[in-house]
């Protein structure tokens, strides 16, 4: 919704009742980039469940067979470890499978695995789009350009995160860094690495679906073995990227989670320093 | 803003130079700054009573979303995954599997449409070979059927069913050496050295019929893993039939097959996942409609060009 209608809607209201104080906001998300934010946590829920089902049919962490079980897999080495050391865990029916049974659709499935994961993967790219378009729409891309300042900015936001426990435990204050900028360093490194982590994603994807057609592709990122290697590490980005995430928006209240779903903000304060320097 | 101090200073610098050029230089850079510059975000009063509205209406279609959303994904993982997280109702459904499908078909029409006959899959040279595993799916057959093995031919454009040894086959036609990587469903690859007819050669010799656009590739000797008849049968469309990179291998490492890898004749498609590439081919057999297939039975693709 674009700003002129807010502006018409608030006349008509202020004209009914002028005497109802009005709410200062700040547009924050264009509707495409919510409806794309949020579309994208079952798309990629989906993508790295199935990723890891089809993992399991040929991990690329492996070792020489283990002369008792016959093992290669690191994946479930480590679901073996897990069910010996976990309390509660000792009873464990499969202890190779623990990693394939609570980090994706399940172990031996694979073709259903790799239909839900072509399915999510033309939902993941067509969501991509519908993100670019909003960023574009609603001019939001601008945000999101790193710029050199964040290097040394980007310290400051590190010594304030690391600060913050001790001052807390210290009850002293401690003052988060001032920025003018709609993200501070850090989340603008998160939020620009990420489209750039889907856009890999998806190249490594097409290279290692189709790696002779699109061999030149492959060979971008080292060969089609390489591309797998790829593949699989870009999911931990958004592995990373998502805990983090989730913490932080809960920390900061719930003006910036109900942004995401509304699209405006109450915290104006910004913009109006930005406004006062032009 | 940052980028209006900047684009000031360096206009600052450039009056001493009085040269046109690099006034219009630092005009466009400003306009440049200014374009990806960020902009703040225009502060609008609204009446509360809008903001409600739209706020409540926001929060429901989202809700409404996140609703749906849980019942796609109740809709579309497989039983065994939803019974794990507890819910033990039978969600399978023919639309389930009609929707997967469908799925599955446009990635298949992706496929058919990067395909074309002119582009060659990439070579190597043999110092990149790697080990190449019997991936037999079941047991490895019995290597007796070698002996009395023959070729069959059916849906020739003569309307005969010609039967071939692996003798007049190395006879007739001459031998392609290449070595491709073959990449299987399972996400492993190897590069292998192989040499063979042409797939081409054999449909110039023996021409399918004219209506045929489809060849079903079969292997009656494959076992089952508990050792019992399990043949083996697979669609391949004739364009990638007719690719120059496909041959009917004879030869692997520079040596007959061994029984391991489908002596002595099995399919050789650097352009189709591993599981088309069938060993010990028994016959093929030219048809119009696409036929049935081993693998697209048990939910891969049928297609599966890469």
């Amino acid at each position: 919704m674009s700003n002129s209608t807010l502006a018409d809607c608030e006349a008509k209201s202020t004209n009914t009742l002028p005497e109802q104080p009005g709410v200062l906001v700040v547009r924050k998300h264009h509707f495409l980039v919510r409806l794309s934010h949020w579309l994208n946590v079952p798309i990629l829920l989906g993508l790295i469940l199935s990723g890891i089902s089809i993992y399991w049919a040929s991990p690329i962490y492996q070792h020489k067979p283990d002369p008792n079980t016959g093992n290669v897999d690191v994946a479930a080495d480590i679901g073996i470890w897990i069910c010996a050391h976990v309390p509660g865990l000792h009873h464990y029916s499969s202890p190779p499978d623990w990693i394939y049974n609570h980090m994706s659709l399940g172990p031996g499935m694979l073709a259903l695995a790799l239909r839900l994961h072509w399915l999510c993967a033309y939902l993941f790219m067509l969501n991509g789009m519908v993100y670019a378009a909003g960023l574009l729409m609603g001019g939001g891309w601008r945000s999101l350009l790193p710029r050199w300042s964040d290097l040394l900015d980007a310290l400051r936001m590190f010594r304030y995160y690391l600060g913050f426990p001790f001052a807390k435990l210290a009850r002293r204050q401690w003052l988060h860094p001032l920025f003018n900028t709609k993200y501070n360093a850090l989340q603008r490194a998160a939020y620009s690495s990420v489209p750039v982590a889907g856009l890999l994603s998806v190249a490594t994807g097409w290279a290692i679906h189709k790696p002779m057609q699109l061999h030149r592709l492959a060979a971008v990122f080292g060969g089609y073995n390489a591309a797998r290697v790829w593949h699989f590490w870009l999911m931990w980005i958004y592995i990373q990227f998502v805990v983090p995430h989730v913490i932080l928006v809960f920390a900061d209240g719930s003006d910036t989670l109900r942004s995401m779903i509304v699209g405006w903000s109450t915290r104006v304060e910004r913009s109006e320093v930005v406004a006062n320097e032009q | 803003m940052n980028s209006d101090e900047k684009g000031g200073r360096l206009k600052g610098k450039d009056i001493p130079s009085t040269g046109v050029g690099s006034d219009v230089k630092s005009a466009s850079v400003t306009k440049l700054q200014r374009f990806f510059g960020e902009r703040p975000l225009s502060a609008v009063e609204m009446a509360p009573r809008i903001l409600r509205y739209q706020s409540r209406r926001d929060f429901l279609v989202f809700g409404a979303g996140a609703l749906a959303g849980l019942a796609g994904a109740g809709f579309l993982l497989p039983q065994e995954t939803l019974s794990r997280i507890g819910i033990h109702r039978n969600m399978n459904s023919p639309k389930k599997e009609w929707f997967l499908n469908k799925a599955l078909r446009i990635d298949d029409d992706v496929a058919e449409a990067l395909y074309s006959v002119n582009r060659r899959v990439p070579t190597y040279t043999k110092w990149q070979i790697t080990p190449l595993k019997n991936n037999y799916n079941g047991s490895t057959p019995d290597p007796r059927y070698i002996s009395g093995w023959k070729l069959t031919l059916d849906g020739l454009a003569s309307g005969l069913s010609i039967s071939l040894d692996i003798r007049s086959l190395l006879i007739r036609f001459s031998v392609q050496e290449q070595i491709t990587r073959l990449v299987c469903v399972e996400g492993w690859s190897a590069i292998a050295w192989w040499a063979g007819l042409r797939f081409d050669d054999l449909l110039r010799a023996y021409p399918p019929m004219s209506q045929a656009k489809w060849a079903r590739v079969e292997s009656s000797v494959n076992l089952d893993a508990s050792g019992n008849p399990d043949p083996y049968f697979m669609s391949l469309d004739l364009a990638t039939a007719r690719h120059p990179q496909t041959l009917l291998a004879t030869h692997f490492n520079g040596q007959p097959l061994t029984v391991d890898h489908g002596a002595p004749l099995r399919l050789l498609v650097p352009v189709k996942l591993g599981l088309k590439n069938v060993k010990a081919i028994t016959r093929i057999t030219y048809v119009a409609e696409e036929p049935r297939d081993y693998w697209a039975e048990r939910g891969y693709s049928r297609y599966d060009g890469i």
